[in-house]
């Protein structure tokens, strides 16, 4: 169970930075480098190729691999596994390093990862073993090996002031924490935890009514506490949350058995949970009378004629006192589209990329109950054009949760300060809206 | 921080200008910030692929600086170029032991690991002490770095790590205090357990169990370590597999994919080997929500977790059955998410939610990539044939679907109604002309043969099928084989139904004639001469032969073989469960995993027992049995009367298997009934087998109807056969028919009957 190595490309499908490959042929990497290329060129759509791509050896040796791949941010990186190795293996091992290098450089680009390739360097030769063994991984650990580029590091070395770094190396005990995602020792003035909560409803929705509706969310946390707190969250609806999954540092046993959240958290920004909304009275995926409705309803009348169409759609909200803070929605008219020319309602705006074909109508702050709607029609090359078959509507609601997930009570053991809590909730929804 | 500071760094630098330059740095270079920056630009040069091996020697100097940073650069360096220097290699020792027993533990971890990566006898002679005093160390990062080390040290010299205790101290890692220290022993141990050269490693219970303990402090990695080697823990009893299935199920709350489905994994084994029915269905509901959970991550992971559950639920028909809206897909979702979402719905679909089903695959139909649209336009199709209830209204969608006119949705549609009139016979032939409107989009040659078939078994329905046969026949011979075979069946049925049109007896006689003179092929020309004899011997009898009641249809043929299904099932996750296929067929030097037969293994289980590692070759989908020639293998059935023929086919109905008309799939475990004797006696896939019989040692009894069942149903298999090849393209190829010997036999076969005065 090991990749063999991480390889990052990026956009026109150049290698920025790879790991060693030392127990690999030297062309091991390029042959995955070559077949992603080739499928990538050969797919009309990027986001269409297969994430795990089967790479053929040469007809001599008959040792067949596979290309695990992820596009992220203007970069794409590539996880060659051999064997019979577990790809989510390696897409959580992606998605972990990908975690490591945003908090190291905030951002993740092709100009960051070869302004700081030393750094990239050094955290794989740290987080990924040379057969492949993922090593350390969580970013507290991390810090103490491999030391971050921050400002001050920069301006010290400019300087030639490298001292600080350097007493910094001589103390350090990696791994002296017990605890593998804690480090030990760490001291605050301020000592504060917040919790993020993000709902994302998720939905399918048609003139038959709603076919297929969950809500999922998830408990961002950002931890700034001394010492070694262990810290016992409670929800005031937890029964409510189920499908829970949780970061390593939550004992599973307790909220098992009273659905408290008992934790030593780890320093900075983790997910702490993601879990499921289920309202009140369902208690079943499937039954539809008991699914939180979606918040607006969608008129959409679209004709297609030869050569072009054209469509109306209406936008009414559902909340009852609340604002929408975003909503955006998205339609694509099909190949060869053009000449689009639409009316939207006060307020609102659209606008169209013929790369994409893709309508976008932008509203801001929709009022309770507001209604808004966008009108227009559109030429097309094709014949018989062929536009989705559904409406993306993505929204945000602010301050606002579907679950009304409220933190009942946290308490903290383990050290005599008081911590500072902060709370806060946010929707969204991303719904496909057929007509 | 300004953008492209470094990246300056790529530019190619030169040996000669570096190696001034760290000349250069040796004075005056106090902070040893000169150094820093030359290794940086050395180290950036690696990056690019620019051989930088000609510095060794100045490098490897910079070694005694006492600075961390310059340390960990000097040691890339040797992990890049250490392996092709074994003459230098020795210059490096010495830094390497001083380093080995720093003060600090990152250093003495750096200084073990980088010699375990560099496999010369001098470095590995200079490391086996230090490994063993690494492996005690007091500092864990240290322990746990060098366990990972034993695993490269076996990797280069599995007796040196043998002889030197190697393994006993990983094995006794194994109850180390600190967590990540036990899961890099136990991915150590795994490693080389898996090299297959000596040393197995297996786990017994109460090791498992003391793994198990260190599973909650473990990083996700960890887990997974910890969590897959429990597939080296036969259970021998039924409890320890309950109490181990218990105590790990709460895993599959964890926040990482991985070791959400490697829990699944494990259950999924261990479920092998347990009797609680209850504690199995518990475990089966608890299943189903992690999954669904996964879903809701990136494309790729979703991907992978699809793929996983189209297996699980094959296995374990409880998971998810309620589920089928979660794989609903969205418009925008990538097209290899959706294609696997469309599978599982299949799956999934039964009476209750056949409906919802239904509607959803209409609304796919219209959609725009092509290859899913057929997909979900052969999905209805399969779905009329597999529910029953359903099949009108899914009739009714595919002509709605028809009506399009957009041609690769027509000719899928044709393609699986085919299949329906087959399945349902006498209920929906009423479509027919509307079907017969279309002929001029057919384009394809799967979709011309099946609309060709349609034409050709109900020609007494259609009252211009002469002239229908005649146009498509005008092509004859630029058609490929599937059409041509088709036509040349169809024409024969044609002419039987209308022996008195004058086209029809045109028709066939001009198709016989190319079949038998002009073609190459011998599946072709063998069937030509076949029908052309049958037709010349007695036109009522042939009618009955070619025309005979044409064996039920199923859907069982995309259904895998159970016991290839556990075998597969141990592999969740990985690999194997992508391609659907056991990875030794495809990775070399993989081990395929099997079950192995303990007092704890459960009966059902047992009996599906693969024990070759071969992956089985596909079934065929129904049984041809029938007179003739005995084949070895069937030598054991009583003599084959005609009928008998009914009998075997109600025979196997009861064992479930190959001939049953719906998947029951809801019942799931019922199919375990069958025994595995029933697959054995089943024919080989040479659907040629049987047609040696029709003129072998019964030549003489041609014109007897119970040779015509086996004739009628030799020539559907050899349809269906055609089109398995077609539709398996990623799966596993099904035998070729053997073209010499049967070209052969039928030539004897012919001279037979010519002598016989036929």
């Amino acid at each position: 169970m090991s990749v063999d190595g991480i390889i990052i490309l990026e956009n026109s499908g150049r290698p920025i930075i790879q790991s060693g490959f030392r127990s690999t042929n030297a062309t091991y990497p390029l042959l995955h480098i070559d077949t992603l290329n080739n499928a990538l060129a050969s797919s009309p759509q990027k986001e269409d190729v297969d994430p795990v791509l089967y790479v053929p050896g040469y007809i001599s040796d008959g040792k067949h691999s596979a290309c695990c791949h992820v596009k992220c941010g203007d970069v794409r990186i590539l996880a060659p596994i051999r064997g019979d190795v577990d790809p989510l293996f390696a897409f959580a091992f992606i998605h972990t390093f990908v975690e490591i290098l945003q908090d190291y450089f905030g951002t993740l680009s092709a100009a960051t990862l070869r302004d700081n390739f030393d750094v990239v360097y050094q955290l794989l030769e740290e987080t990924l073993d040379s057969i492949g063994y993922p090593n350390t991984t969580s970013p507290n650990q991390l810090r103490d090996i491999v030391l971050p580029p921050s400002l001050l590091h920069k301006i010290l070395s400019v300087t030639g002031v490298s001292g600080l770094s350097n007493a910094g190396h001589g103390n350090i005990t990696p791994f002296s924490s017990p605890i593998p995602w804690r480090k030990a020792g760490l001291r605050y003035n301020n000592n504060e935890i917040y919790f993020d909560v993000t709902e994302v409803l998720k939905a399918i929705a048609g003139p038959t009514g709603t076919l297929y509706c969950e809500v999922q969310g998830k408990v961002d946390s950002n931890s700034r506490l001394s010492g070694t707190p262990d810290l016992q969250l409670t929800f005031t609806n937890p029964d409510y949350l189920v499908d829970a999954s949780f970061h390593s540092c939550v004992r599973l046993r307790r909220w098992q058995r009273d659905k408290a959240l008992s934790f030593v958290p780890p320093d900075g920004r983790f997910t702490l949970m993601e879990y499921r909304y289920l309202p009140p009275t369902s208690r079943s995926l499937s039954a539809p009378s008991t699914q939180v409705p979606v918040p607006f309803t969608l008129k959409p009348v679209v004709t297609i004629e030869e050569d072009g169409g054209s469509f109306s759609v209406s936008l009414t909200s559902r909340l009852s006192t609340r604002l929408f803070d975003e909503i955006v929605v998205e339609f694509y008219l099909g190949d060869g589209s053009s000449g689009v020319n639409c009316t939207a309602s006060h307020g609102t705006s659209w606008s169209f990329d013929s790369r994409t074909s893709k309508i976008r109508w932008d509203l801001k702050t929709v009022p309770p109950s507001g209604t808004h709607t966008l009108r227009g029609s559109w030429a097309s090359s094709k014949k018989y054009p062929r536009p989705a078959a559904a409406f993306r509507v993505k929204y945000d609601i602010a301050k606002y949760s579907y679950s009304s997930i409220k933190i009942d009570q946290l308490r903290m053991s383990g050290e005599t300060y008081k911590p500072f809590k902060g709370f806060r909730a946010n929707s969204k929804g991303d719904v496909d809206w057929r007509w | 921080m300004s953008q492209g500071q470094d990246a300056k760094l790529f530019q190619r630098g030169k040996i000669q200008e570096f190696r001034a330059e760290l000349l250069a740095a040796e004075s005056k270079d106090k902070k040893f910030t000169k150094r820093k920056t030359v290794l940086k630009k050395i180290v950036a040069n690696i990056t690019m692929g620019n051989d930088m091996s000609p510095l060794f020697t100045d490098v490897v100097q910079c070694l005694g600086t006492p600075l961390l940073e310059i340390k960990k650069m000097v040691y890339l360096f040797l992990v890049s170029y250490g392996r092709s220097k074994p003459d230098q290699i020795h210059l490096v020792i010495p830094s390497f032991l001083q380093d080995c027993n720093d003060r600090n533990p990152v250093i003495r971890a750096l200084a073990i690991r980088t010699m375990s990566y560099i496999p010369i006898p001098v470095v590995t002679e200079a490391m086996t002490d230090q490994l063993r005093h690494c492996l005690k160390d007091k500092d864990p990062y240290v322990r746990k770095t060098a366990a990972i080390c034993v695993a490269k040290l076996y990797a280069t010299d599995p007796k040196k790590a043998e002889r030197g205790g190697f393994v006993e101290m990983l094995r006794d890692l194994l109850v180390d205090p600190n967590p990540t220290v036990v899961s890099n022993a136990v991915a150590a141990l795994s490693e080389i357990g898996d090299r297959n050269d000596g040393v197995t490693f297996k786990l017994n219970f109460h090791v498992a169990n003391k793994l198990l303990t260190a599973l909650g402090e473990s990083s996700e990695w960890g887990q997974i370590y910890i969590l897959d080697s429990l597939l080296r823990f036969v259970p021998d009893d039924t409890k320890d597999a309950e109490m181990l299935a218990e105590r790990i199920i709460i895993q599959m709350q964890h926040a990482n994919s991985a070791v959400v489905l490697t829990t699944i994994k494990i259950l999924l084994y261990l479920m092998n080997y347990m009797d609680n029915r209850k504690l199995v269905d518990h475990i089966c509901k608890k299943m189903g929500p992690p999954l669904v959970t996964i879903l809701s991550s990136g494309p790729e992971v979703q991907y992978v977790a699809l793929r996983n559950i189209l297996l699980i639920i094959q296995r374990r028909p409880t998971v998810l059955r309620n589920d089928v809206k979660v794989f609903f897909c969205k418009y925008n979702d990538p097209i290899y998410l959706k294609l696997a979402k469309l599978e599982i719905m299949y799956r999934l679909a039964r009476e209750e939610n056949a409906r919802e089903v239904l509607a959803e695959l209409e609304e796919y139909a219209s959609e725009v990539d092509i290859d899913f649209v057929r997909k979900a336009v052969r999905s209805i199709g399969r779905l009329a044939i597999k529910v029953k209830p359903a099949a009108d209204s899914c009739i009714q969608s595919l002509l709605k679907l028809i009506e399009t006119k957009v041609t690769y949705v027509v000719q899928e549609a044709i393609i699986v109604t085919k299949d329906i009139f087959r399945r349902y016979p006498g209920q929906y032939e009423g479509i027919i002309p509307t079907l017969c409107e279309n002929l001029d989009l057919l384009d394809e040659p799967e979709a011309k043969a099946a609309m060709i078939w349609i034409i050709g078994q109900f020609a007494n329905r259609i009252d211009n099928a002469d002239e229908l046969m005649d146009d498509l026949v005008y092509s004859f011979l630029e058609e490929s084989t599937e059409v041509q075979l088709a036509l040349l069946t169809a024409s024969v049925k044609l002419f039987i139904y209308k022996s008195s049109s004058e086209t029809a007896k045109q028709l066939v006689h001009k198709v016989l004639k190319w079949t038998t003179e002009e073609i190459d092929n011998p599946d072709l020309r063998d069937r030509g001469f076949m029908y052309w004899r049958l037709l010349a011997i007695n036109p009522a009898v042939a009618g009955e032969i070619v025309l005979v009641e044409k064996p039920a249809i199923t859907t069982d043929s995309d259904r895998m073989d159970r016991g290839a299904l556990d075998q597969l099932l141990l592999h969740t996750g990985t690999l194997g469960s992508i391609y659907h296929k056991n990875p030794e067929t495809f990775i070399r030097g993989a081990a395929g995993r099997q079950l192995i037969d303990t007092p704890a293994l459960n009966q059902t289980s047992r009996q599906m027992l693969v024990i070759v590692t071969h992956p089985n070759a596909p079934r065929a989908p129904v049984k041809v049995s029938g007179p003739g020639p005995l084949e070895p293998h069937r030598e054991k059935q009583a003599p084959v009367r005609s009928d008998t023929m009914v009998e075997t086919g109600n025979l196997l109905g009861e064992g479930n298997e190959p001939n049953v008309i719906e998947d029951e799939e809801e019942e799931g475990e019922e199919e375990e009934a069958l025994s595995p004797h029933v697959k054995l006696e089943q024919v080989s896939q040479d659907p040629y087998a049987d047609l040696d019989g029709v003129f072998g040692s019964h030549g003489d009894q041609v014109d007897e109807p119970q040779s015509a069942v086996s004739q009628a149903s030799i020539e559907d298999e050899l349809e269906r056969a055609q089109r398995q090849r077609q539709q398996t393209s990623t799966g596993s190829e099904p035998a070729k028919p053997k073209r010499n010997g049967t070209f052969r036999q039928s030539i004897a076969a012919f001279n037979q009957i010519s002598q016989l005065g036929l």
